[in-house]
């Protein structure tokens, strides 16, 4: 990849600026479709909890319009399998492996962070997942209370000393709020964000289609949500913005980047495109050479440049 | 499909590709032939590709369909229309563009024994298609097939030309017998036959009482909605005996009894 796609987010040096989203790509890197790799700059575990886990029962995709809804329900084999068998595979890679942890209570999220510690040299960044459920909440997600997004990421920041991001939930009254509490408490980035809570019925039934009621509404249906969310974020942090959602074709990336993103994660679009971070990578070397930059840093947030406070043009 | 030419190894590649025909067999289903571009991948039967319209971002996901054979560089592939997607496949004019992710999962292996018994219902006829020229010459092969009936004569019709002897069910008595396949199979294997089964999850259940009939080697292609195809959403996984499996790259085939035959199966 050109050198003027190479940048630094939140603590870790990428190659190019676009991310493998969690949960979308196997952890063996053997799984992984032929040259999907190509212009990948990291990437990112599926979300990892402290047991294993089974997962759902039921349902656990279905097709929207221009979308997929999705209740997994973290399945992994948890920390000890990771840290033995999926992390030395992933970092095979040759790219920062961004690891994806999901925690139910703060004692799990620490005995993770610790657990993690002994293989530091494998780990890039730690993600924390704020969309998982906080048990002492009665299962809301950790991520849609300030109190509770507090107490984690300042937990998380205290036992990990390696770069830290937090993957906010799309779920909260102001974006701009949030992101800024994580920037508080010692988030090194914001990654903007998870997916939306959505449902579907079983007409048929008469009922609702996943066991689990709601589900996560991902890819090109909620790209103009997530653009708005990465722009309130990155109107309200000096950390880095990563922008995530619904990201299908190369100029959604660059407009994620316009919008405040120092880079992007890509998800759904994986599905049907394994080529799409090769296609970002030419499209932003394309947009700087239009426009005679030599860093895809300058191109960040170029377009909230003459924008005021509150996101409205001010000339 | 040629078991001379060993499988693809490694990940499924994302592939383009153009539809070189589609013809109509009945109102239900479609015999369709996507041309690729670049270099053809061997395949064995049993595995299957993710299918969809190239550029199109509605309907999203691609359509895991069976590979039903392939010459030169055009793979066949038979389908149902059943809802959104394969609406949109079968009202594609010939040279429209495609998108295709495979070969993905394992496939059928080698049978053991020398007497292979086939049954599927409905479109799951489609990765049995192939066995006849993948296998050794001294398997003798027996299909059996289900169907509703009324409307499905085409498909049948089409599926006589593949198989000469295979047995025929309808659920109304209108072509065929009057039964399901899973009956018809009963009704005459035993041991020494190797059954392999594909189509609805009840009947594939149902056929587990070959066991009593002292077949030991029963195999079945698992259908689950899938995303990604190579392993990485989870949206396909199950529960077996051996623990989770995804039936996107562990699968589509398995043993029965691995996944109907526990606790993990009920
Ligand atoms: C490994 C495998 C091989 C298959 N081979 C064939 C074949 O050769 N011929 C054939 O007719 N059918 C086959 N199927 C089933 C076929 O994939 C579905 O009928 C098809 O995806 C339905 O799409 P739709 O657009 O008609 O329905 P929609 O209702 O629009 O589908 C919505 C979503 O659900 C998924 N879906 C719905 N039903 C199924 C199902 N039964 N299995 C998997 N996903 C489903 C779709 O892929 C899509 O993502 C196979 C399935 C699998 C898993
Ligand atoms: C099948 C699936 C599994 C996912 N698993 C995780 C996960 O384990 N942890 C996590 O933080 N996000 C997970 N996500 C969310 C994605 O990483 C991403 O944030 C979200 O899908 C929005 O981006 P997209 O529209 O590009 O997919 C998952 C998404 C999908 C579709
Ligand atoms: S379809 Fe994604 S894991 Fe099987």
């Amino acid at each position: 990849m050109e050198s003027s796609l190479r940048t630094n987010v939140g603590g870790v040096n990428l190659e190019t600026p676009v991310i493998v989203a969690s949960g979308v790509w196997p952890m063996d890197p053997r799984l992984w479709p032929a040259g999907s790799m190509e212009g990948v700059g990291a990437v990112c575990s599926k979300g990892m909890t402290f047991e294993p886990r089974e997962g759902n029962r039921g349902f656990r995709i279905m097709e929207t319009y221009a979308g997929i809804l999705n209740s997994i329900g973290l399945q992994n084999y948890g920390v000890e399998h990771f840290i033995a068998k999926e992390l030395p595979l992933l970092d095979n890679s040759c790219r920062p492996v961004i690891v994806n942890i999901a925690f139910e209570t703060l004692e799990d999220l620490r005995r993770i962070l610790e657990r993690l510690k002994v293989c530091r040299s494998m780990v890039g960044v730690v993600e924390m997942n704020v969309s998982c459920p906080n048990v002492s909440r009665g299962g809301l997600s950790w991520g849609v209370h300030t109190e509770s997004l507090g107490n984690a990421v300042s937990m998380a920041r205290q036992v990990w000393e390696g770069p830290l991001w937090v993957k906010l939930s799309p779920q909260v009254p102001s974006m701009g709020e949030f992101a800024r509490l994580s920037q508080e408490c010692g988030a090194q980035a914001v990654v903007v964000g998870n997916t939306w809570l959505g449902m579907a019925i079983d007409n048929d039934l008469e009922r609702p289609f996943f066991e689990n009621v709601f589900a996560g509404l991902s890819g090109p249906a909620i790209f103009p949500l997530a653009l708005r969310a990465v722009w309130e974020a990155a109107g309200a942090v000096n950390i880095p913005v990563i922008g995530c959602g619904g990201i299908a074709r190369p100029g959604d990336a660059l407009s994620m980047i316009l919008a405040g993103a120092s880079a992007v994660e890509v998800g759904t679009a994986l599905f049907i495109d394994s080529g799409l971070p090769a296609s970002i990578c030419r499209e932003l070397e394309a947009n700087l050479t239009k426009k005679g930059l030599a860093s895809v840093r300058e191109l960040v947030g170029r377009a909230r440049n003459d924008q005021g406070e509150n996101g409205e043009k001010s000339r | 499909m040629d078991r001379s030419v060993a499988p693809m190894k490694g990940p499924p590649a994302d592939r383009r590709g153009s539809l070189f025909f589609s013809r109509s067999l009945g109102d239900h289903c479609v015999h369709m032939g996507v041309e690729l571009e670049g270099l053809t991948p061997k395949a064995i039967p049993g595995q299957f590709f993710l299918i969809r319209e190239r550029g199109v971002l509605d309907p999203l996901l691609g359509r895991p369909l069976a590979l039903v054979a392939s010459k030169g560089n055009v793979l066949e592939f038979l389908f149902r229309i059943s809802g959104r997607g394969t609406a949109r496949l079968a009202s594609l004019p010939p040279g429209a563009a495609l998108e295709l992710r495979g070969p993905c999962g394992n496939g059928f292996p080698e049978p053991v024994g020398d007497e292979l018994v086939l049954v599927a219902g409905t479109l799951g006829i489609a990765p049995f298609i192939g066995i006849s020229s993948f296998s050794s010459e001294k398997v003798r092969i027996t299909a059996v097939l289900g169907v509703p009936g009324k409307g499905w004569e085409k498909f049948v019709e089409w599926c006589l030309e593949r198989f000469p002897g295979i047995r025929i069910n309808s659920d109304d008595g209108s072509i065929g017998r009057h039964g399901d396949p899973v009956e018809d199979t009963l009704s005459f294997v035993g041991q020494g036959h190797e059954v392999w089964g594909c189509g609805p999850e009840a009947m594939l259940r149902g056929l587990g009482r070959v066991h009593e009939k002292g077949c030991e080697k029963l195999l079945v292609s698992l259908e689950k909605r899938m995303a990604c195809g190579t392993g990485g959403c989870l949206g396909c996984s199950i529960r077996t005996g051996s623990g989770m499996k995804r039936v996107c790259v562990d699968g589509p085939v398995f043993e029965w009894r691995e996944v109907f035959g526990g606790a993990h199966g009920k």
